[in-house]
């Protein structure tokens, strides 16, 4: 799956004035499948609200998005939430996850839904990301650190075309952010997937594609 | 679907879907007792027909003392006649017709005492005739007048003649072997046909001969003047109807109270039914408010939670799966407790029933389940478009 953005503007960016982004003021943007690509920029610059608009969730932007040759604003719910469970994943930067539930629990509701990991892959992933101890516990007792690890392993269960990472490693220490990196990018290799990540602006990581907001 | 229900289930005060399921339960018990006691009421008195059979009325003019010295008519004109026809509740109507000549009866037999007697015969139209047999038929030349006597002469001779005088009881079965000769005295011919009792009637408290014959015997012998008809009798579209007693009232007409109480037992039973179907109907209404609205009030709570799920691909309607099978549990549970409840009170109807010899069942009535079915998939269906409706507008 291609997104193409054609003057895509969220509303709230489009009243900034003096916007200097070569992004926006594109008439036509491809994110292509199976490519790397790097969102940088300064808070509040629309990183999650270009992964959110392509990702359904906001609707309040101008200009076309299209899912390859498919108008996102005709897509139903029901279309949404396929996509959601087969095309798409996403490392949401406010995580999403269930404080009630246990880290395992929360991965197994994604994985789930399409049974694509058995748990000695998800221990894998766990214990590669250093987490693996945690797994039992509940989230409210994790630390932002842990809980974007879970975050990340439940964004790992499930197929998908596109991989999301909203500053996914804000809070990971240097050493677990390269496994990280690492365990995200073979996963997109399996998949043939692309990958959008989003960063304030110090990768550790060259990507292909570098986008500046 | 097990993290769901954690999910969307945990920390939510179940206190209000109690008081939704209780007041539910208390609206469905009143509602299918009222149904199932109505429905034996309506079948005790169906199939008493012959002591109620409200739907015959006989009308009659009041006797006063006026009629008595002369003054005024005693009978119905046809214009009052019509009258009661183009009445509402009026199906069919017919006047009694009665001989127009004078009528004797006597017995010559061995097994009997001989009697002589004076006699008067009225008739009305077959369709108004509750006895059926297939004796009563009238074809000039036929060797025997058949005749119907009134239930109530039974019970006089058997209860109250025979019984003080020495005389033995006769059942209804020997009565037409008693043979007697009616003699009819025209102007100037008589004739002498064999009476036959075929059978006693609990609706018409007079001595009939078939409709047909009366009005031959009339063309035939008929010599006195036409007099209206003092009694009429009519079939009343519903018999409960509170404007029949009211017309009779206004005109001045009498009839056989006794059976129009049954009517107004009817009316008064139904008047109190139609009420507690009400009070339950409410009770009902209200119920389901408070379970849409408990619903709708859990669901609000975890506005964050079901926004979070449609993020991670969760369509609207598996997110409300957890609300709808436990509103499918907790409505099963309110009809089985309701149904359970409501056979155990019709129980005890039942033998308080019998006490007044009433034949009640004590098997609830195919009705009590249709309603209860098609009721509870009516709040089934309402509260779960609800709760599809709630889930969706949250999801993103």
């Amino acid at each position: 799956m291609n997104f193409r953005l054609e003057k895509l503007i969220p509303l709230p960016m489009a009243d900034i004035p003096n916007r200097k982004s070569d992004f926006w003021e594109a008439d036509s943007f491809t994110f292509q499948q199976g490519k790397h690509y790097l969102v940088e920029a300064a808070s509040g610059k629309g990183k999650t609200s270009l992964l959110s608009i392509m990702y359904g969730l906001r609707k309040d932007y101008s200009g076309k998005l299209f899912l390859d040759e498919t108008d996102a604003g005709t897509l139903s719910i029901k279309r949404w939430s396929e996509i959601r469970k087969n095309q798409i994943s996403y490392i949401f930067q406010g995580l999403e996850l269930f404080d009630d539930l246990s880290a395992i629990d929360n991965i197994l509701l994604k994985n789930n839904i399409t049974g694509i990991k058995n748990s000695d892959d998800i221990k894998r992933m766990a214990e590669q990301l250093d987490i693996a101890d945690s797994l039992a516990k509940k989230c409210r007792f994790l630390s932002f650190g842990q809980k974007q690890r879970v975050a990340m392993i439940r964004a790992l269960c499930m197929p998908f075309d596109f991989l999301f990472a909203d500053e996914c490693f804000s809070h990971i220490d240097r050493k677990n952010s390269e496994e990280a990196m690492k365990l995200i990018i073979d996963e997109c290799a399996s998949r043939d997937a692309g990958l959008i990540l989003t960063s304030l602006g110090n990768s550790f990581h060259t990507f292909e594609n570098r986008i500046l907001l | 679907m097990r993290y769901l229900f954690s999910i969307l289930w945990k920390d939510q005060s179940r206190i209000h879907l109690l008081w939704a399921v209780l007041g539910t339960m208390i609206g469905f018990i009143l509602l299918l007792s009222g149904i199932h006691f109505y429905d034996n009421i309506n079948k005790v008195l169906v199939s008493n027909k012959d002591l109620l059979d409200p739907e015959y009325i006989i009308l009659n003019k009041k006797v006063n003392i006026g009629r008595t010295l002369g003054f005024g008519n005693g009978g119905f004109s046809e214009k009052e006649i019509g009258e009661i026809e183009e009445q509402p509740f009026t199906q069919r109507v017919a006047p009694f017709i009665s001989n127009e000549f004078p009528i004797s009866a006597f017995t010559r037999s061995a097994q009997f005492p001989n009697f002589y007697t004076e006699l008067f015969f009225e008739a009305v139209p077959d369709e108004f005739i509750d006895v059926k047999s297939d004796q009563w038929s009238w074809t000039e030349g036929q060797d025997f007048i058949p005749v119907i006597l009134p239930q109530d002469y039974l019970n006089l001779y058997n209860f109250g003649f025979a019984q003080s005088q020495g005389l033995p009881q006769i059942p209804k079965e020997m009565i037409s072997m008693v043979s007697f000769s009616v003699k009819l005295k025209g102007r100037t011919e008589t004739a002498t046909y064999p009476g036959k009792i075929i059978g006693f009637s609990n609706r018409i408290n007079s001595i009939l001969v078939p409709y047909d014959f009366l009005t031959w015997a009339n063309n035939t012998f008929g010599y006195l003047e036409k007099t209206d008809p003092s009694r009429v009798i009519l079939v009343a579209n519903d018999p409960t109807d509170p404007a029949i007693i009211s017309f009779i009232e206004d005109k001045g007409y009498d009839t056989i109270r006794e059976r129009l109480k049954s009517s107004r037992i009817n009316i008064i039973l139904k008047f109190i039914l139609s009420f507690l179907v009400l009070i339950a109907a409410i009770i009902i209404g209200l119920a389901f408010l408070i379970f849409l609205l408990s619903l709708q009030l859990i669901i609000s709570r975890s506005a964050d939670k079901i926004r979070r799920l449609s993020m991670l691909g969760f369509h609207p309607r598996e997110i409300s799966m957890p609300y709808i099978i436990v509103l499918l549990g907790l409505l099963a549970t309110v009809t089985g407790a309701s149904l359970l409840i409501t056979s155990l009170l019709a129980n005890i109807m039942t033998r308080q029933a019998s006490v007044l010899s009433l034949d009640f069942s004590g098997k609830l009535t195919p009705l009590v389940y249709i309603v209860s079915i098609g009721l509870v998939f009516l709040l089934f269906i309402l509260n779960g478009t609800a709760i599809l409706l709630s889930t969706r507008k949250l999801c993103r």
